[in-house]
């Protein structure tokens, strides 16, 4: 190893710098949305609040947990996604394992038949009609079903089933194993990291939809997080009521920020792994089989 | 393509010879391959119902749909929906406003993790670069609904954006009403958000590098700066051009969510774009035929980019487009 020159070290460390503030300057917009939300009523209506929490209190959060009806649309999230993400990995990996197979030679029919629906998208209104007289208006499962398969993640799943290796299911076979216990027992549980990821692509995606709920969801009951806290964000609901009372310690202000950060917790939790098993995805689809 | 081919030239008998084979094939071909079938049978559905059938209600831009009479039911009105779209004004504001936007995407958002990627390469302290790379990925993972939320806080008359202005001596300038202001948001948004993931797929290509080049060039005695320069960036190039050719390839898909989320009617005039123009007219004012006739435009401009520019990332790099 050649030594380092002053010049290089010096050019090396002025990058460091200048991407550690970018870094910082990245995190401002939650940090100061977090110290809003831990603000005062009297410190949100001054506007006095920058990065850091004004005359701290926890009245905001303790008002969107135990009032704010935010725990419904939760779970209607957290359920929607989990459901979706099962139904997901079942019918793309079903799809993408014959797809895998040169031999099968309907495969590559059925590959233009899934690859066409990624380059032509129907418009939004027969779309919207479609699904409307399937019943999904103001239904539970329009959070669901709508993305339970997508070409492009099936492609990524095919991509991998390819680089199984064949002479083991030939074994198989040869063994008497069917076809369905040969995808079931022997290639899926090879398969964990491609399960992993796309299990979070579709899990993220149907967590921050927004565009099928606004469309279908009309019953605030049914509302998903996402519509929930654009509804607070817009001071729609009860809040504006609410706020008005004098005695309270938050402001619509003050209520969004800790709608948002709330909303913005169970995505730092999953962090580590989404990041992980996001990066595998992007790898695995960046190579096409 | 063969079998066909003899029986043009020797008549009926050999037909019927040819069509047993061809039967025989087939049901040789079902009995081994019949699981196959059973298991593509859902995702074969899912897409006839959820791709293909919506595809094929495109009919109604052809029509003056109406809910109660049905597609079976409602007269047909040939181009006229398209003739009308075209002498609108507002169509040619929307397009504009798409093509603007979508370029303004390729040509100030795409840049950027190349250039963050060649900058995270240069750090030296592993544990710091990664923990630069985690942070500068976090917004990927959030919907435009609380970007959106973050955004207005930011800028508005009690955000950080004006707070900056005051200290600066200047007026509280609301922002997110401003049209001259939507673009910048739009640009900085789309940054924020997908940039620092970007660099994933650039520092991939990066690591994948040949390392006896690096070595050789500081043997000949090339610095940082120019190992950048000279190696690394050339190297990228042709990673940075299937994304550039990707992405232009759905320049029109600039996405319903995020103008929807940070878009205020005030600035309607430079924020409109086919997705959100589409939602108001055709689902909240139920013009069901007419923004049938904007989508439909808009997909087939779309499926002609997509198909052009796949054709040159095939031709130009390595890794080929999307199919």
């Amino acid at each position: 190893m050649i030594k380092e020159s002053l010049k290089d070290r010096l050019f090396s460390g002025i990058i460091t710098v200048i991407l550690a503030i970018l870094a910082m300057i990245a995190m401002i917009p939650l940090l100061s949305e977090a110290a809003i939300s831990f603000s005062s009523k009297a410190a949100s209506d001054m506007n006095r609040i920058n990065l850091w929490p004004v005359e701290f209190t926890l009245d905001s959060w303790k008002y969107i947990l135990t009032k704010g009806k935010i725990w419904p649309a939760f779970f209607i999230t957290l359920s929607s996604a989990l459901a979706g993400t099962v139904l997901a990995l079942g019918i793309t990996s079903l799809m993408a394992y014959p797809l895998s197979k040169k031999k099968f030679k309907a495969g590559k029919y059925l590959m233009v038949y899934v690859v066409f629906t990624m380059i032509f998208k129907a418009p939004t209104v027969p779309y919207f009609l479609t699904l409307k007289n399937l019943g999904l208006y103001n239904s539970y499962w329009v959070l669901v079903f709508p993305h339970i398969l997508t070409a492009y993640n099936l492609i990524i799943m095919r991509t991998f089933f390819r680089q199984f290796p064949e002479e083991i299911e030939e074994a198989a076979i040869i063994d008497g194993c069917g076809h369905f216990r040969l995808l079931a027992r022997v290639v899926l549980p090879s398969s964990k990291a491609v399960l992993a990821t796309l299990g979070l692509f579709y899990g993220v995606t149907i967590w921050n939809q927004y565009q099928h709920p606004l469309m279908f969801i009309q019953d605030m009951d049914l509302y998903p997080l996402q519509l929930k806290i654009r509804q607070i964000i817009d001071g729609g609901g009860d809040f504006q009521a609410i706020t008005a009372v004098r005695h309270v310690n938050y402001t619509e202000a003050t209520l969004s920020a800790a709608a948002v950060v709330f909303a913005i917790l169970p995505i730092l939790v999953f962090y580590p792994w989404l990041q992980k098993y996001f990066a595998k995805g992007a790898m695995l689809g960046s190579v096409k089989g | 393509m063969q079998e066909k081919g003899t029986e043009a030239k020797t008549g009926t008998k050999i037909k019927t010879k040819a069509d047993a084979k061809a039967n025989i094939k087939a049901v040789r071909h079902i009995k081994r391959f019949w699981p196959y079938y059973v298991m593509v049978t859902p995702g074969v559905i899912y897409l006839l119902v959820f791709r293909y059938i919506p595809m094929l209600g495109s009919v109604i831009a052809f029509q003056d749909f109406s809910v109660v009479k049905g597609i079976a039911g409602s007269d047909w009105t040939g181009w006229k929906n398209f003739q009308k779209l075209f002498q609108y004004q507002d169509f040619y504001k929307i397009l504009k406003n798409t093509v603007i936007l979508g370029a303004l995407k390729i040509l100030a958002v795409l840049p950027v993790p190349v250039l963050l990627s060649l900058m995270l390469n240069e750090v030296k302290n592993q544990k710091l670069k990664k923990g630069i790379q985690t942070v500068i990925c976090i917004p990927y993972f959030l919907s435009w609904v609380i970007i959106g939320g973050l955004v207005f806080d930011l800028f508005g008359s009690g955000g950080l954006f004006n707070h900056i202005r005051n200290a600066l001596g200047m007026k509280n300038l609301l922002v997110m009403q401003k049209e001259s202001w939507f673009r910048p948001i739009y640009v900085f948004s789309s940054i924020w958000k997908e940039a620092g993931w970007g660099t994933v797929v650039y520092l991939a290509a990066i690591s994948g590098m040949d390392p006896g080049i690096y070595e050789s060039a500081s043997i000949d005695g090339a610095g940082r700066f120019q190992k950048m320069r000279y190696i690394t960036f050339p190297l990228l190039t042709p990673t940075v051009l299937t994304m550039f050719l990707l992405n232009i390839g759905s320049f029109l898909e600039l996405g319903f969510e995020q103008v929807y989320n940070l878009y205020t009617p005030m600035t309607y005039a430079v924020a409109d774009i086919f997705d959100t123009y589409v939602y108001r007219a055709g689902i909240q004012q139920g013009q069901y035929s007419f923004a049938t006739a904007v989508g439909l435009f808009q997909s087939v401009v779309g499926l002609v980019l997509v198909v052009i520019f796949n054709h040159l990332s095939r031709k130009y790099s390595q890794e080929g487009g999307l199919w």
